[in-house]
């Protein structure tokens, strides 16, 4: 166990959502807006219409500056605060899928490469030689999302993984299909957002009616085909987070996500029948909107893999649940309880590794520090607040505390207590205390 | 606990999927490239402000040109900061993710000082012709937030080194600090080694700006040779200041390692040394040094890196760790997976490269001979290749296990 990060009201992990939610923005713009680009470049050349060459700069400028700027530092922002938020999470994963990571590496220097070439070759090359430039892009970006998806969805549904420890067998696992779907899909939804922002900027209505009406119809078929393969991955899913997603998953979020859908819909078809009507402000809304589905969905996919952060390995407060025998690796779930969480985590204050009378509060504090603190905080308010559950499930004595902890382990979402029973009792007079 | 235990206990139990020293040469090697470009950063985002506020035609086209090479440096450096940041994961877990807690509202910070220095710098380049010199602020912000972020990383690699604080810093009493809004460590001498070089591998870089645009007849010969004399000046005056501050950081390291003796110390020194005479010359002329000059500089830049590498196995070897000891799980199939990709995305990456050095070269449009489009169409068809492969590996396992 690491030292814990805890950020006032929030939780680290949440500060993980927001970079990591945002990140989607860029990114996907980063994957689809090439092909898009592709598309108008080629008719501009076969058509002989130099002035689609404008929008050519303005969408790529949009993408270096949003994509390049702001995409690849919150990439960067997601392992940072991943780190903070779960530093043996990512441990386990970058040992598992260094290779997988390096390998995305190589495609993003292909991609960082291409961007600036294309975007400062524009004009100064001829077509086909820019045209390749394009595509080495796009198909290089495309990659890069064959490659994460394997890693996200390993972290849902490892597959074959626990039992082999191979590489392969927890990459294409039983979700990794649908995934690669979805997002291959709504990523032309994304970029068909942003296109219609970009071209309300743009001076010629030729242009402009033609990458409105293009980007409406792309955008459409992306939600359409994306929304089918939700459906794909719903069937797809591991059962326990099929039963999380009916139970436990907030109404908000899977409202958030149909209303988004829906609003798109309407706003690409809106913009394929006037498709010069469309301002800038309305424009960003309507990516605003997108973010809210994008948002939703992300928050559903990190509450279903509940109560784990590595399905079926690692809970989400760092300790490691089952054996993985293939890479000779031990539940830590024994050792804790028999020796204490408090004497085999380095990180704690050398009077606190036995309880007595005297530091028992203390000791709680830090139990639920090192074991609740992931999802819960332990402030009045705030993300999940302890004290709040603690008056909401009448905590009042001891017996009633120590029976919830007890029934942790049975809860679909919720990893088991972890400790001896002298710990249990320093958490539970520690849950107690917030009661009062 | 013991400092030993406490890392033995921290360590991943998962292993390594190859051998650790594949793990540390690419960590070394892309830190290397990483470390250059961040030193470009710096010197062209300071060279851009100081040129335009100081004004003129020459230093006005100078910012120009620096504020844009300033953008591309950026991401540079940040796409080549993700392979160390990976590795640095692997083989050093242990103390990365400690560092990195203990100071860990600093670790958020960096990300978001960045995004705002980037920004910034573009604002600043697509302002830059601007009248008046009220658009400095935003580059005089991004630089001065550039060399914070390096203050952050600085602390973050030296808390590393020092397992044995870790415990006191976080812990007060009965209690612990888990606001992580502290930075713990902080060695001057050393800090200033890995920025001093910001002005001497830009002073390098103005050398070879002057040897690349030498042959076009659009630009103008005697601004680029002011660039290229400058550049050189600059790169000598301050490798020299550098090799005062390799001496500071070297005496204020701990007299037991006795680092002085190393041989990667003394391969890099001697380096430094052999790249200082070279800039000496290059004063003179600047452009035919340019091209030995930058590989000098590179190899010296390696060599320093693997020195301090060297450096970090003595720190850490006093509480007997060693990278070579880590548990091995070896993964042919993924190590294979990321070699190949690796020599893939070598050719297409050359390939962009050299479109964009082609059409640099000359002043109107570039029309591709028949071998470098051959070299694009290859580049794509690898790519389809790479699909193929790993899209068909896919089906059949999933058609395996499912």
């Amino acid at each position: 166990m690491y030292p814990i990060w805890e950020v006032p009201n929030l939780s680290a992990g949440i500060i993980l959502g927001i970079i990591a939610t945002f990140h989607i923005l860029p990114s996907h713009l980063s994957v689809s807006a090439m092909w898009f680009n592709l598309y108008v470049e080629t008719k501009a050349y076969r058509e002989n219409r130099p002035e689609y060459l404008e929008f050519i700069k303005k969408y790529t400028l949009l993408l270096l500056v949003f994509a390049y700027v702001l995409g690849s530092l919150s990439g960067v922002g997601i392992w940072y605060s991943a780190t903070v938020a779960n530093p043996r999470g990512l441990s386990g994963l970058i040992h598992n899928y260094v290779w997988g990571w390096a390998a995305e590496w190589v495609f993003f220097i292909v991609e960082v490469i291409g961007i600036f070439v294309y975007y400062y070759t524009l004009n100064k090359v001829d077509i086909k030689t820019h045209l390749k430039i394009g595509w080495i892009f796009a198909i290089a970006s495309w990659i890069t999302m064959i490659i994460i998806t394997g890693i996200l969805s390993f972290m849902l549904s490892p597959g074959k993984w626990p039992q082999t420890g191979n590489f392969f067998d927890g990459f294409f696992n039983q979700t990794y299909w649908s995934q690669l779907f979805i997002r291959t899909t709504l990523m032309f939804g994304i970029g068909a957002g942003y296109a219609i922002a970009v071209s309300a900027r743009l001076k010629n209505d030729d242009v402009r009616k033609l990458v409105v009406k293009t980007a409406s119809r792309w955008g459409i078929a992306g939600l359409f085909l994306g929304a089918l393969a939700v459906q794909w991955y719903l069937k797809t899913l591991p059962e326990n987070a099929h039963g999380l997603l009916g139970s436990i998953v907030p109404k908000g979020l899977k409202t958030g996500m149909v209303i988004s859908f829906g609003a798109m819909i309407l706003y690409f078809v809106y913009a394929h029948i006037k498709p010069l009507t469309i301002k800038i402000v309305p424009a960003i809304f309507a990516i605003a909107v997108l973010f809210i589905g994008i948002w939703s969905a992300e928050r559903v996919r990190e509450i279903i893999r509940k109560p784990y952060v590595i399905s079926h390995y690692m809970y989400s407060n760092q300790i490691i649940g089952s054996d993985v025998r293939s890479k000779g690796v031990k539940s830590e779930a024994d050792l804790i309880n028999e020796r204490g969480i408090l004497k085999i985590a380095p990180f704690v204050p050398s009077d606190l590794r036995s309880i007595n009378e005297g530091n028992m509060l203390q000791a709680g504090k830090l139990i639920a520090l090192i074991e609740c603190s992931a999802c819960h905080v332990l402030e009045e308010k705030g993300l999940r607040p302890l004290p709040q559950m603690a008056k909401r499930l009448g905590f009042t004595e001891a017996t009633a505390a120590e029976g919830f902890i007890d029934s942790l382990g049975a809860m679909p979402y919720m990893p088991p207590f972890h400790g001896t029973m002298a710990e249990k009792k320093a958490l539970v007079a520690y849950l107690v205390s917030l009661n009062r | 606990m013991e400092v030993n235990t406490m890392i033995n206990t921290l360590q991943d139990p998962m292993g390594i999927p190859f051998y650790p020293i594949l793990f540390q040469v690419l960590m070394i090697l892309t830190f290397s490239l990483h470390i250059m470009f961040v030193n470009f950063v710096i010197g062209t985002s300071f060279l851009s402000v100081y040129g335009y506020l100081k004004g003129g035609e020459y230093w006005k086209h100078l910012s120009r040109s620096m504020v844009r090479a300033a953008t591309s440096s950026i991401s540079m450096a940040i796409l080549l900061g993700v392979a160390p940041l990976l590795f640095v994961q692997v083989i050093y877990d242990v103390f990365w993710y400690a560092s990195n807690m203990l100071s860990a509202g600093w670790v958020i910070s960096f990300v978001f000082i960045l995004m705002t220095a980037y920004s910034f710098t573009y604002v600043f380049y697509l302002k830059r012709h601007s009248k008046g010199n009220s658009f400095a602020i935003f580059g005089i912000i991004a630089f001065a937030l550039f060399i914070f972020a390096g203050v952050i990383m600085h602390a973050l690699g030296y808390q590393l080194l020092q397992p044995e604080k870790w415990l006191d810093w976080y812990v007060k009493g009965n209690t612990t600090d888990t606001s992580g809004a502290s930075l713990h460590a902080f060695q001057i001498s050393r800090f200033l080694h890995f920025i001093v070089p910001s002005f001497a591998m830009t002073g390098i870089l103005l050398m070879l700006y002057a040897w690349y645009f030498k042959d076009r007849n659009d630009k103008d010969k005697g601004y680029l040779q002011w660039a290229g004399r400058m550049g050189a000046n600059m790169a000598f005056v301050f490798t020299a200041i550098q090799t005062v501050a390799g001496f500071w950081w070297l005496l204020s390291l701990p007299s037991e390692f006795r680092f002085f003796l190393d041989p990667f110390f003394l391969i890099s020194a001697v380096l430094g040394i052999v790249l200082l005479v070279c800039l000496y010359s290059a004063r003179k002329d600047p452009v035919r040094y340019a091209v030995p000059g930058i590989l000098l500089a590179f190899l010296t830049i390696l060599g320093m890196s693997y020195a301090r590498e060297s450096l970090r196995l003595k720190y850490l070897g006093r509480f007997d760790y060693s990278i070579f000891n880590y548990k091995l799980n070896l993964d042919y199939g993924s190590t294979f997976l990321f070699l190949s990709t690796f020599v893939v995305g070598l050719v297409i990456a050359g390939y962009l490269v050299a479109v964009a050095y082609k059409s640099g070269r000359v002043a109107g449009e570039y029309v591709s001979t028949t071998s470098m489009n051959r070299w694009g169409k290859v580049s794509i068809a690898l790519l389809l290749i790479w699909i193929a492969i790993v899209v068909g590996l896919g089906i059949v396992i999933s058609v395996k296990n499912y």
